[in-house]
This record gives structure tokens, C-alpha cells and sequence, in this order.
């Protein structure tokens, strides 16, 4: 009985421990926002002072605005939205039909054609970029919003993370359903696709939050302001005549608005299709 | 599973015609997403390919050169082995220390009490800003004079000024990378740990298996299927390493933090060597094909999959 | 069943008219033109920047009402990566804006000027003429200039006034500088700010070194190691200028600029083209002079920007039409006041004076000397890589750990590639 009490003691220690050693991890963790905060309110000329100054001497709170209206950074933020959204969407239409062929499907060269499929998620963006921006004006497509969208809207990795999933959706189900008549497109779409909200969700969030960040490619096809995305806002804040940081700051800030808005919509569905869809969590 | 005879024709009639209809369907489910990866993806490749047997320079006369760009990577540029170096360095310190922080981190919250959520929350957070944001706020806390080491001064640590110190400036990147990136791997680990029947834990325990066992013999075989796609997902992106350099420290101080990711973007878009650049990029494929197949085949050794 | 009737001879002249008609009305046509839409490239750094070249952009049109302009732009830093790839695209905008340095680079595709400045008589010569050999490649000018300026010494004169130490002025030498460099330099505060390349080429200039030989970079002989050294020991033997990153968007100067703004540098070395951003945000006296003398003298390189026309323009005539109202009179006089060009117009010059310069300790004395000591910036046409391995390779040397020479071998190397 009392190696039980003292096991019991010992494991409220141990968690207060680990809550406490948590709870400092996420403060340090959270100082660079801090830092970003603090920078994006005060002048320019105090950002590089030395010593540094942990906060500013005037806070200049209209900086958020005036970095909207110093480049059309509502513009880029717009832009990002669409764009985002769209490969977004694009994504999880051909990635759900094609990981539901994968998995479900039996046809010839199967296997063959998914290792090419995986063998593309290999492809370092470096490697494609020159010659897809050649395609691009082959097509007419540079600085357009089809030039930033549909280049990227069809990797290979949400159709990985979909097959993984369905995978896991017992046959029985599917079966049925076919010996009842049903066509392969109606299967899908009453039953698998209903039930794969939590791989679509996790997929959602994680091709969103990569288009959102996504650098090269838009620094390549994109000429001009009209059609900039936030990363290219944030880079033209550098000019020729020095640098703004405290408006890539307070841009940096405000870009971080969308995506932390999608995860506090989505949080049910990540985690349950992080675990289902990675595969192997723990079956 | 058997049949009742009465289905079991239907069914076999059926099969032969099934071919037909699967592969019909197959192509039908598959044909918008092929034709978008053999348009934007593969496509692209095989022209990059070409190009990196060329000299293309954009302006002035280009030729075919055969191997000539990948034997100059090789032998004759000066930096291409030290970038090459820095790459599979930066991968592997950034992994090894990718996994530990987030399997870690997963176990410590995964037996926190309350706040679990918002925790995850938190180490998430940087993933929403673009990593070009993250990386100047970093640059203003590395650079000289600044908070880092206004702080190691004030602790009296005896460190140089890290972005500026050729020894230790591929350490900036490094921190950089996985204040960044661990968010995602925490996630992954964090449900897988979550789906770990209870009852294994529970046993084992009665049996007096001290936390540590449990840790080596119970959960992590029974997350390794998550552990190695995550492994191999976080080796493909971080031997690609690109953003982060480009903001941080271009490269520098001298050839320190140059990647393979970065030298490309620098021959061919400040150098305008674009056939050059196509042969480095097609090197830095060739090196990710590598690692995933060695990953891999590996894979048999430690990673269990089926409970 | 018409032309029987009216005959033969009827339907001549008729169609012997209509053809006239047609043909005047043809060149009429001509003369009134087909409104053409011309492209224009050019970096902008912020809102307030593309209005003052749309404002411009609107003068070609208010001159020549069928022409007009779409401005395409970029940020600074993106519009050099980006025009390769216009070029390797066949997209080049038919006006390219140009700034000195990078002109050689892309001189393969840019359309001489000479030929048409000659047939309309358009005085060249109006033009300061280092920024004009700027913008020239080969000898043929390939871009008219809107901008120009030497590199000239900023100072902060409240720090001068504090440390009680004379402020620069014409004719100070590189001894005068580094004593005052040491007094300014204490607690957390430095006398100077090290920059980049051009900072570099300035002073190595100015000891009498040269990092050319036949069009070539020669950066590896005796004195410009000697020269170089003598600038990087600056930060690691004389400690007057701190260690500073060049990483981020930013460039080596960018950075030293960042920190005189901030007033923790006393002197920064950069181009009048700073002053009116820098004067927005700083909160003591600017003062202005000229590069401290070395053995060969004040010697200074100048840089500048104009506007050229592709050699894939299809409107090559309009685009000179556009050209000559870019960088006319009035156009520099807008842009002088507006404190964004210190004209390249020698005339247009007292407008950056009465706007940029006011408030200003000694802008046009600190001008007028830096002036006098001005060679032309020449550089090769792989200047943007030399550019890039200097900001790579340079901090090994401030750090000290490299020698000059040892940097400079690298650089040489590298850049040979």
C-alpha cells in the first residue's frame, strides 16, 4: 500500500516536472514572436540599435497600417488567400481521386505508377523551377494567377497521404456497395469521400500552410506587385533604399493571421487524420 | 470468406468484365492529377535534364556540353564539395535533432494533464509564418550586437557572435530549421503516441517495466511506422534547404552555410550558369534518391509494422 | 454593268483617287499612329516610389498622347533575379530600366542608342559624363541616365559636435579619417561602417590600386591587396567599425546604414540616392563629404541608373520617344525635387539641393568635392556574381579569419567560373 502512495507521489512530482519544464520550453520557444511584436512597433532606425532594446521607446501601433499602405500588402495578402486556396482545393480533388485509385483499385502497372508517383515527391523544387518558368511563358502564363496556381497544385504528396488512408477503410464496405451496382465514382463519393474528412482536413491544413509560405516558385513567375504573394511582400520591404525591418515585421505578424485561424477551425481533423492517414500510427 | 453458390458465379462472371471496367475507372480517377504531374512535374524534369548538359548562360552562345558541367561540379569548382558537405551535415544534425526534440516533446506532453492541446498549439506556431519572416526575426536576434549576444554577455559565455563565425554559422540555420519545423513531426508523433492502446502501457507497468522500458520496448516499435515516414519526409526537405539560407546568411560567411538548395538558386539566378545549375540540381536529386532508398531498405530492420 | 457604262476611263480615274485617298489616309494614320502600349521595367521600393514613376510614366503620354506606358515592377533585390529569366523568356519589357554596375551583363540585349541619338540630335552630352560611360558598353550607350552619384562620406554631426572632432571636409586624408574613426569609437558606438564592393572599389581607388586589367577583374595584384587590407583592418585591427552580418535581403552597407540611422555609427560611405530615405528617419544632422584621400587622392566611383530598350522591343521608336521625355528636363526636375535623383541632367542637379539636401551639414560642398575626384565605375559583365562573392567572402576578412589576400583568391577564383 505504500509503495503505491509513494509510486503515486512520485508520478504528481515527476508531472509537475515535466509541466514546468513544458510550460519554460513554450515561453523561450514564444520569444521570437515576441521579438517580432516588439520590432514591428518601433521605428526603423531603432530596430539594429545597440544594446538592444527589448521594448520600444514609442510604440508605434500605426505601423501595422502603414506597412499595408507602404507596399499593397493587402493586395498580398489577398492574393496568398486565393492562391492558397485554390491549389488548396485543386489538391484535394485530384489527390482524393487518385489515392482512392490507389488504393482501391486493382489495374495493371499499379504499383509501377505509384512508385513514380513517390519517387516525384524526391524532386527537389530547384530542379524544376528554370524549365517550368520556360513553360510559362511557352504558355502565356507568367505573372498570372494560373501561372501561380496550377504548377504546384499537382505534387504527389497529398495523393501519398490519401491513399494511406483509404487504405485503412474496410473492404467489406466497398464491396457491398459494388455488388449492389453502384459505379466506382458513386462509391467514392457516398461513402469513402464522407468518411476521409479527417485525412481531407489534414491535408488541407498542410497544403495550405505550404502555398502560404512558398518562396521560390512565386519569386520566379510573379513579376510586379500585382500578383505578389505575402513571402515576395515581405522581401520587397528590402529596397534599394535600406530595409524596413519593422515592416517585415508587422507583415510577418499579420501573415500568420490565416493559417493559425485554419488550424483553430480544423483542430478535430488533424489529429485524427495525422494518425490514421501516416499510416502506421500505432495499429 | 466464402460465398453462397448462387453469388459465387455472378460474382466470377463478373470478374473478367471487372478488369475492363477497373482499369477504365482507374484511369478516369487518375487522369486530371497524371496529367498535372506529367505536365508541371515530370516534364520540367527530363527539360531540366537536357539543360544540365548544356552551357546555357540565357545571354550569349550555349552549346551541348555532355558531362562537362557535372565533371566541373566534381573536380574543378572550388566549392561544390564543401557545399555537398554542408548539406548531408545540415541534414543529418538537423534530423537527428528534429526527432529527438519532437519524440520528446511528444512523450512529455502526451503525459501532461491539461493544456495538451494548447502546447501543440504553441510549437506550431511558427509554421504559419513564412519562413522567410521567421528567418529575419532570427537575423535580428543573431546579428552582431543583437539580443543573442546581449544575452551571452550578460551570462558571460564566452561564445564568438554566431551568424558572422564561419564555424558556427551553419549552427544559426540549424536552430532556425527546427524552431521552424519540429511543429509538424510533434503532431505526427504526438497521435501516434496517442493511438497506443492503453492496456499495453497499463500491463507493462503492472509487470514493473520502469518508464524507460517502456519508452524503448512498448512505444517506440508501435510508432516506428510514423517514425520513419516522418524521418524520411524530414530528409527529402532538409536536404533541400533553401529558404532559410537565402534569408539568413546567403550562403556566408564565405561558403559556411551554403547549400546545395542555395547554390543552385546562386548559379543560376545571380550567375545566370543556368545548364550549370541544372547539373547541381540534378546532383542534389540523385543524393536525395540515395538517402530515401538506403532509409528505405533500412526500413525492414527496426520498423514494425501490424500490432 | 457600272464600269461599261461609265467607261474605261472614268473607272481609272476613280480607282486612280480612291488608291490616293487610301494612301493618304494611310499615312495620315501613320501620322496620327496606332496608340501603342510600351512596357516599362523598372524596381520599386515602396507605394510613394511608383507613384513618382507613374507621375513620370504620365508625362510621356501627356507629350505623346499614343503612347502609352504599363509599368512593370519588382523589388530591388527580385528585379535582378528576375530579368534573366524575362530574357530567357523573350518577355523583356521594351523599356529596361538599368542601373551602371549591371549594365555589361546585359548588354547582349539591349539596343544601342547612338545611332538614334545622333539622327535626332539628341545633345548626350547634357548628361554628366561618368554616368553616361556608365551606361555604355563597348562604346556604344545603351541606356540613358535618370540618376547618377558618387560615393560621399555621411556623417552624423551631432556625434562629431560631441566628441569634439572636426568634422570631414575637402581635402581630408585617409590619417585625418582613421583619428577621427578611433575618437568616435567608444562604448557602444563606432566611428565607421563597413560596406560592400563598391565601398571597396572606392577606396582601393583612392590608394591608387585598380581591379581591372584589359576588361578584366584583377583583383589579386599587390596593391589592391594591400588597399583591401587596409579597409578590412578597419574592423579587425583598428576596431573603428563593428562585425556586422550580410545575410537576410540585406547587403553589407544596408546593414552599416541600418546602424547610423540608429546613431550608433558616426560615418557611413553610400550614394546620394540614400539621403532622402535616411533623412526621414533619422533624428540628428546629416552632414555630407567626400571619401578621405589616400595616396592617389579622393577618388570616388559613381553609379547610377537610366532606362534602355530591349533588342526585342517591337516599338523600338516609340520606346526612344519615351526614352527622351524619361530622363528630359522635366522629368529630372520632378524627380530632383521629389528628392529621388540626383539628376543625371547637369542642369537638374540644383533640384536635388533645394529638396533632398535641405538640412543637410555641407551637402553641396561635400557634393561638389566628392565630384571632383570621380572616375566611372567600369565593371565586368559578371559584376553580380563578383557582387555576391564580395558580400560572401568579404566578412571572412572582417572577421580576420582570412587574410585580404587569401579572400581576394577566392573571390578571383570563384568568379572565373
Amino acid at each position: 500500500m505504500p509503495e503505491v502512495r509513494e509510486a503515486s507521489a512520485a508520478r504528481t512530482a515527476g508531472s509537475v516536472v515535466v509541466h514546468v519544464f513544458v510550460v519554460l520550453l513554450a515561453v523561450a520557444f514564444l520569444f521570437p514572436f515576441f521579438w517580432m511584436l516588439s520590432n514591428a512597433v518601433r521605428s526603423n532606425s531603432e530596430v539594429l540599435a545597440v544594446p538592444p532594446r527589448l521594448l520600444p521607446s514609442e510604440w508605434q501601433w500605426n505601423n501595422f497600417i502603414d506597412a499595408l499602405s507602404f507596399l499593397p500588402f493587402g493586395r498580398f495578402f489577398l492574393n496568398s488567400i486565393a492562391v492558397s486556396l485554390a491549389i488548396t482545393l485543386i489538391t484535394l480533388i485530384v489527390s482524393s481521386l487518385a489515392g482512392y485509385a490507389f488504393a482501391r483499385i486493382r489495374f495493371p502497372g499499379r504499383d509501377s505508377l505509384f512508385l513514380l508517383y513517390l519517387s516525384t515527391l524526391m524532386v527537389p523544387q530547384a530542379v524544376i523551377v528554370i524549365p517550368l518558368f520556360l513553360l510559362m511563358s511557352r504558355l502565356g502564363w507568367v505573372n498570372t494567377y494560373q501561372g501561380l496556381i496550377l504548377p504546384v497544385a499537382f505534387g504527389s504528396f497529398g495523393t501519398f497521404l490519401m491513399r494511406q488512408f483509404f487504405l485503412t477503410i474496410p473492404r467489406e464496405l466497398e464491396e457491398a456497395a459494388l455488388i449492389d451496382g453502384c459505379t466506382r465514382l458513386r462509391a467514392f463519393w457516398s461513402i469513402f469521400l464522407p468518411l476521409a474528412t479527417p485525412a481531407l482536413g489534414l491535408l488541407s491544413l498542410f497544403t495550405f500552410t505550404g502555398q502560404w509560405n512558398s518562396f521560390l516558385w512565386p519569386l520566379i513567375v510573379v513579376n510586379g506587385t500585382d500578383h505578389s504573394t505575402i513571402p515576395l511582400g515581405l522581401t520587397a520591404f528590402q529596397g534599394q533604399n535600406g530595409t524596413q525591418w519593422n515592416y517585415i515585421m508587422a507583415g510577418a505578424a499579420i501573415s500568420m493571421l490565416p493559417g493559425l485561424a485554419l488550424t483553430i477551425l480544423l483542430q478535430k481533423y488533424i489529429f485524427k487524420g495525422i494518425a490514421i492517414s501516416s499510416g502506421f500510427g500505432g495499429r | 470468406m466464402t460465398s453462397p453458390p448462387s453469388i459465387t458465379g455472378a460474382v466470377s462472371r463478373r470478374r473478367g468484365g471487372r478488369l475492363w471496367y477497373d482499369s477504365l475507372s482507374a484511369l478516369g480517377f487518375l487522369a486530371p492529377g497524371l496529367i498535372g504531374l506529367l505536365l508541371f512535374l515530370v516534364l520540367p524534369l527530363i527539360a531540366s535534364l537536357v539543360l544540365s548538359f548544356t552551357n546555357w548562360k540565357i545571354m550569349g552562345k550555349t552549346s551541348f556540353i555532355g558531362l562537362g558541367n557535372f565533371s566541373q561540379a566534381l573536380t574543378v569548382d572550388p566549392v561544390f564539395w564543401q557545399v555537398l558537405f554542408n548539406t548531408i551535415l545540415f541534414t543529418i544534425e538537423y534530423l537527428v535533432l528534429n526527432i529527438i526534440i519532437s519524440v520528446g516533446l511528444a512523450l512529455a506532453l502526451a503525459s501532461l494533464r491539461w493544456g495538451k492541446q494548447f502546447f501543440r498549439l504553441v510549437f506550431f506556431l511558427p509554421t504559419f509564418a513564412p519562413l522567410v519572416g521567421s528567418s529575419v526575426v532570427w537575423l535580428l536576434i543573431f546579428t552582431p550586437g543583437g539580443f543573442l549576444d546581449w544575452v551571452m554577455a550578460a551570462l558571460h559565455i564566452p561564445l564568438p557572435n554566431l551568424i558572422t563565425d564561419p564555424s558556427w554559422a551553419m549552427q544559426c540555420v540549424v536552430i532556425v530549421s527546427l524552431w521552424a519545423g519540429f511543429g509538424y513531426n510533434l503532431l505526427l508523433f504526438g497521435a501516434a503516441l496517442e493511438s497506443i492502446p492503453q492496456q499495453y502501457l497499463d500491463a507493462a507497468s503492472i509487470d514493473g517495466a520502469t518508464g524507460w522500458q517502456r519508452f524503448w520496448r512498448i512505444k517506440l516499435p508501435l510508432i516506428s511506422p510514423s517514425l520513419f515516414f516522418g524521418i524520411v519526409l524530414t530528409a527529402i526537405t532538409s536536404l533541400q534547404v533553401f529558404d532559410q539560407v537565402y534569408a539568413l546568411t546567403r550562403g556566408g560567411p564565405g561558403a559556411a552555410t551554403q547549400t546545395l538548395g542555395y547554390k543552385i538558386y546562386r548559379d543560376g539566378f545571380i550567375s545566370y550558369n543556368f545548364g550549370y545549375a541544372s547539373s547541381i540540381a540534378w546532383i542534389l536529386f540523385v543524393v536525395i534518391m540515395v538517402l530515401t532508398a538506403v532509409q528505405l531498405g533500412l526500413q525492414r530492420k527496426w520498423v514494425h509494422y501490424d500490432a | 454593268m457600272h464600269i461599261s457604262k461609265m467607261g474605261v476611263g472614268a473607272a481609272v480615274r476613280v480607282s486612280v483617287v480612291a488608291a490616293s485617298l487610301l494612301a493618304g489616309a494611310s499615312w495620315i494614320g501613320q501620322a496620327v499612329a496606332d496608340p501603342v502600349t510600351l512596357t516599362w521595367g523598372m524596381w520599386v521600393g515602396s507605394d510613394a516610389e511608383k507613384a513618382a514613376w507613374q507621375h513620370v510614366a504620365d508625362m510621356v503620354t501627356a507629350k505623346y498622347p499614343d503612347i502609352k506606358i504599363e509599368l512593370q515592377t519588382a523589388s530591388w533585390p527580385d528585379y535582378w533575379t528576375k530579368l534573366p529569366t524575362l530574357v530567357a523568356s523573350n518577355q523583356l519589357p521594351d523599356i529596361v530600366s538599368l542601373q551602371s554596375l549591371r549594365t555589361p551583363g546585359f548588354a547582349s540585349v539591349m539596343t544601342p542608342l547612338d545611332d538614334m541619338a545622333k539622327r535626332d540630335n539628341f545633345d548626350v552630352g547634357a548628361f554628366d559624363k561618368s554616368i553616361i560611360g556608365g551606361l555604355s558598353s563597348d562604346g556604344h550607350l545603351l541606356a540613358l541616365p535618370y540618376d547618377f552619384g558618387p560615393l560621399l562620406v555621411y556623417y552624423n554631426a551631432d556625434m562629431f559636435k560631441k566628441d569634439n572632432v572636426p568634422v570631414p571636409k575637402e581635402g581630408w586624408t585617409e590619417d585625418d579619417f582613421k583619428k577621427a574613426a578611433k575618437t568616435l569609437t567608444h562604448d557602444q558606438q563606432y566611428g565607421f561602417g563597413i560596406g560592400g564592393v563598391d565601398q571597396v572599389i572606392s577606396w582601393i581607388s583612392s590608394a591608387g590600386a585598380t581591379y581591372l586589367k584589359d576588361g578584366n577583374l584583377d583583383i589579386t595584384n599587390d596593391k589592391f591587396a594591400a588597399a583591401f587590407q587596409d579597409y578590412v583592418d578597419l574592423v579587425g585591427k583598428d576596431k573603428v567599425a563593428p562585425l556586422q552580418a550580410a545575410s537576410g535581403g540585406a547587403q553589407l552597407g544596408d546593414m552599416a546604414r541600418g546602424s547610423f540611422a540608429a546613431g550608433n555609427i558616426a560615418m557611413v560611405i553610400d550614394g546620394p540616392w540614400q539621403l532622402i530615405n535616411l533623412k526621414s528617419s533619422v533624428k540628428f544632422t546629416i552632414g555630407l563629404a567626400p571619401v578621405p584621400a589616400g595616396a592617389a587622392g579622393s577618388i570616388t566611383v559613381t553609379a547610377g541608373s537610366g532606362f534602355g530598350i530591349s533588342q526585342t522591343s517591337q516599338h523600338k521608336e516609340e520606346a526612344w520617344k519615351a526614352l527622351q521625355i524619361l530622363t528630359g528636363p522635366d522629368a529630372e526636375q520632378y524627380l530632383a525635387s521629389q528628392g529621388r535623383a540626383f539628376a543625371a541632367r547637369i542642369a537638374d542637379q540644383q533640384y536635388w539641393y533645394k529638396a533632398a539636401a535641405v538640412g543637410v551639414d555641407n551637402a553641396e560642398a561635400g557634393m561638389n568635392a566628392a565630384l571632383k575626384g570621380t572616375v566611372p565605375y567600369i565593371t565586368t559583365p559578371n559584376w553580380n556574381t563578383v557582387n555576391n562573392l564580395f558580400e560572401q567572402y568579404e566578412p571572412l576578412a572582417l572577421s580576420g579569419k582570412q587574410t585580404g589576400a587569401e579572400v581576394l583568391a577566392t573571390i578571383n577564383k570563384l568568379s572565373a567560373q
